[in-house]
């Protein structure tokens, strides 16, 4: 077991983790108000590779995996989540494309997507066997929906332009809600059994990944606040009460950044399970990132609620990012579903 | 990130074989009769045997002064224990090996030392274990207020006090006994010692009663004029400069608390796969209740995954010579509290048929609590985490 990044990922993280602090940070609420990231920032973010990271290259993609998504996704919503949605075109969808039988179609999508023609979203299915008829929040310049409903796959081409609406958070990725009536079917696909599952664990890593890093800022920015802010004779964060809280939120925010990557070093072993233990690690990355986000906003007290402080927006986000993807009902059901499998690692019954 | 070495896989396929044959078997025997099997119990030799599982969890040390010494290794002893305990928590505490004493050795004692007292493990004549006695009746968690008194004489240091919680140490080869020379010193004062087999003073004062893990026993000794010879000061004089001795016993902590924190892992996993037949055997294939219980299921693996990774990573961080306490401590802290979820929630999905002895699940509530007050506490390692995370001061 090695629980080191390779030389290129820790280069990758590290020259994200510069960018995110001395670029993106300072910038969150100019981009919030502008209802998107600068063009240089975009620019860098593209140099990143950070659309397409984790699609092999015969799909169009890096081929880096998903190990080095992850990570580069963490460090950089530690700067600034916000326009993470509208800046990875490929995003939550990534795993549509990697699962899509018809390599062609993926292939070509890939590139309109790295070309910035428009972006994907993944649609997955609240009733299995009916068809999802609108998207109530998706970027601003979506064009393509993946449907995903069990082992069935569809692609859609959209026939209109995302309706602009306010939404809670991701503010700088703008998006708006659209219909799918008349959207022209591009394809049609019975994957192969639980291909359905690691596609959209692939999503839900994304969003885990994402949700990891705000948390983390949250918890940064939060330990910075209550050990200089004095309350009752000493800091807010020398009351036992308030350091035992912070202290399980740094337990449970390590465990879901653990349970994010080896999730991902499974999509990039070909394990079969990666999908459910990435629907698993979104589960416990989605509830840590709600708590954390929480605690930094009520550590702040009212300032906690003012805008003069990042700790509202990143609660916000917590909360939006737990309801891509199909939201926690659908990872339930998933990982219910995946419940008896036999897992190598975990159970007595399976082969090792 | 996920892989194990090829000799790691064959030690814990090891563990799992006799797992069902003896481990299981042993520890609801060792329940039944609230006593833990006997030293001379055939498992234990078959442990014990040239190229078994004990002999993975040492090798040859490479390079530097460590080379040709004996080197203890924790990420194996991590493996096997959560997978031991998967089988029964008591039994695969009383295996033999060095046990906490190699975690201590580990961490504080010379080239030389390693290799003098890791020697015996090499005699496949027989079993042997190790221990280490460090919890007073005035100082658990607070380990910083031990009273055992280390003073030297001569070539000798002479120790007087009392120990208890200690693990295997009545059936020890050798015991590393933790005492201060000076408790005014506070940690600077405490010093570690191998207190070897048969050494006039060392007493055990008895076996305790407990509410489970009855397969391995839990001693407590009283420490009367204990001589023992310098050179079996771990570390030598020169590691106690400052505040190392504490930061030694510590150290010690850093690999112990991920290591029994895993044992949560195996109790829970088994705890898991008993509600998992029972769903698939007496559960209705369709409707609310099969849903509620699978997804019970699916929150057991997510939480243990969760624990699994933090116990995982903070053995790795120890083995790569990196600063872990802060690791150990979220994995103290997580999975032991996880485990008892665990269990909990495997028995409602059991029911009422889950108080019952045959099914095995009863056992594992009665075990699993100790998991969160062995090692630190869950209080002690918030207190671990805020100091390191916020400066909480001490007083």
């Amino acid at each position: 077991m090695n629980f080191a990044l390779n030389e290129d990922g820790e280069a990758l993280r590290q020259a994200a983790q510069r960018f995110a602090e001395r670029e993106l940070a300072p910038g969150v609420r100019a981009a919030e108000s502008r209802g998107c990231w600068s063009d240089e920032v975009l620019r860098v973010v593209d140099g990143f590779g950070l659309a397409g990271l984790d699609v092999p290259a015969e799909r169009g993609g890096a081929g880096l995996g998903s190990l080095a998504k992850a990570v580069l996704l963490e460090t950089l919503a530690h700067g600034d989540a916000g326009g993470l949605l509208a800046a990875d075109p490929l995003g939550l969808a990534a795993g549509a494309l990697v699962a899509c039988p018809d390599v062609t179609t993926a292939k070509t999508l890939a590139a309109a997507c790295l070309g910035r023609e428009g972006a994907c979203a993944l649609v997955v299915a609240a009733d299995p066997g009916r068809a999802p008829t609108r998207i109530e929040w998706t970027p601003a310049r979506t064009r393509w929906a993946w449907i995903t409903d069990g082992d069935d796959l569809r692609l859609l081409e959209l026939s209109a332009a995302v309706a602009a609406a306010p939404a809670l958070a991701f503010h700088a990725s703008g998006g708006g809600s659209i219909g799918l009536d008349g959207a022209r079917t591009l394809g049609a696909w019975q994957l192969d059994a639980g291909l359905g599952m690691q596609l959209r664990g692939r999503a839900r890593l994304w969003a885990a990944a994402v949700a990891t890093g705000v948390a983390q800022a949250a918890l940064d920015a939060t330990v910075a606040y209550a050990t200089e802010r004095i309350v009752f004779g000493k800091p807010v964060a020398h009351h036992q009460g308030n350091a035992f809280e912070l202290a399980v939120a740094a337990t449970r925010l390590q465990a879901a950044r653990l349970m994010v990557r080896y999730a991902a070093a499974g999509f990039d072993d070909a394990d079969s399970n990666a999908g459910f233990w990435a629907s698993q690690a979104w589960l416990e990355t989605m509830a840590t990132a709600v708590t954390v986000t929480d605690l930094g906003v009520q550590l702040l007290g009212g300032h906690g609620f003012l805008k003069d402080h990042l700790a509202e927006k990143r609660f916000r986000e917590a909360r939006m990012l737990g309801l891509l993807a199909g939201g926690r009902d659908a990872a339930d059901a998933d990982v219910a579903a995946g419940a008896l499998d036999p897992d190598p690692l975990f159970d007595m019954e399976a082969p090792a | 990130m996920r892989a194990l070495d090829r000799r790691s896989r064959e030690m814990l396929a090891e563990v799992r074989e006799l797992g069902r044959k003896y481990i299981r078997p042993m520890g609801i025997e060792s329940d039944r009769l609230e006593a833990p099997p006997p030293a001379d119990h055939p498992f234990y030799k078959i442990c014990a045997r040239s190229g078994g599982i004990i002999g993975a969890l040492l090798r040859l040390g490479g390079e530097g002064e460590d080379a040709g010494a004996l080197e203890w290794q924790p990420l194996r002893v991590l493996l096997l224990m959560e997978e031991a305990a998967y089988w029964d928590r008591g039994v695969a505490l009383s295996l033999p090996g060095p046990g906490l004493g190699g975690a201590a050795l580990h961490s504080t004692a010379t080239a030389e030392q390693k290799q003098r007292f890791l020697r015996v493990f090499d005699d496949d004549s027989r079993p042997h274990w190790a221990a280490m006695a460090l919890t007073e009746p005035g100082a658990g968690s607070d380990v910083a207020r031990i009273q055992t008194r280390a003073r030297k004489e001569g070539d000798h240091w002479v120790l007087s006090g009392s120990k208890m919680f200690c693990s295997n140490g009545a059936r020890a080869d050798w015991v590393v006994v933790w005492a201060t020379v000076d408790p005014e010193l506070g940690r600077a004062g405490h010093r570690a010692f191998v207190v070897e087999r048969g050494t006039p003073g060392f007493q055990l004062l008895r076996v305790e009663h407990k509410m489970g893990s009855h397969g391995y026993e839990t001693s407590s000794f009283a420490v009367d004029d204990v001589r023992v010879p310098a050179e079996n000061l771990l570390g030598g004089e020169e590691f106690y400069v400052g505040r190392k001795g504490f930061k030694g016993a510590m150290a010690a902590f850093n690999i112990t608390r991920p290591i029994h924190a895993s044992q949560g892992v195996g109790i829970g996993r088994a705890a898991h796969d008993i509600a998992r037949d029972f769903v698939r055997a007496q559960y209705p294939q369709h409707g609310r209740r099969r849903q509620t219980a699978l997804e019970r299921l699916a929150t057991i693996r997510r939480e243990l995954q969760a624990a699994r990774l933090l116990c995982w990573h903070a053995v790795w961080l120890y083995s790569q010579g990196k600063e872990n306490a802060l690791a150990a401590s979220y994995a103290k802290l997580y999975a032991p509290p996880a485990a008892l979820r665990a269990v909990s929630a495997a028995l409602d999905i059991v029911g009422e048929a889950g108080v019952l002895r045959d099914t095995y699940l009863e056992k594992l509530y009665r075990e699993v609590k100790i998991l969160d007050i062995g090692e630190g506490t869950q209080q002690a390692q918030r207190l671990v985490i805020a100091r390191r995370l916020v400066g909480l001061p001490r007083e």
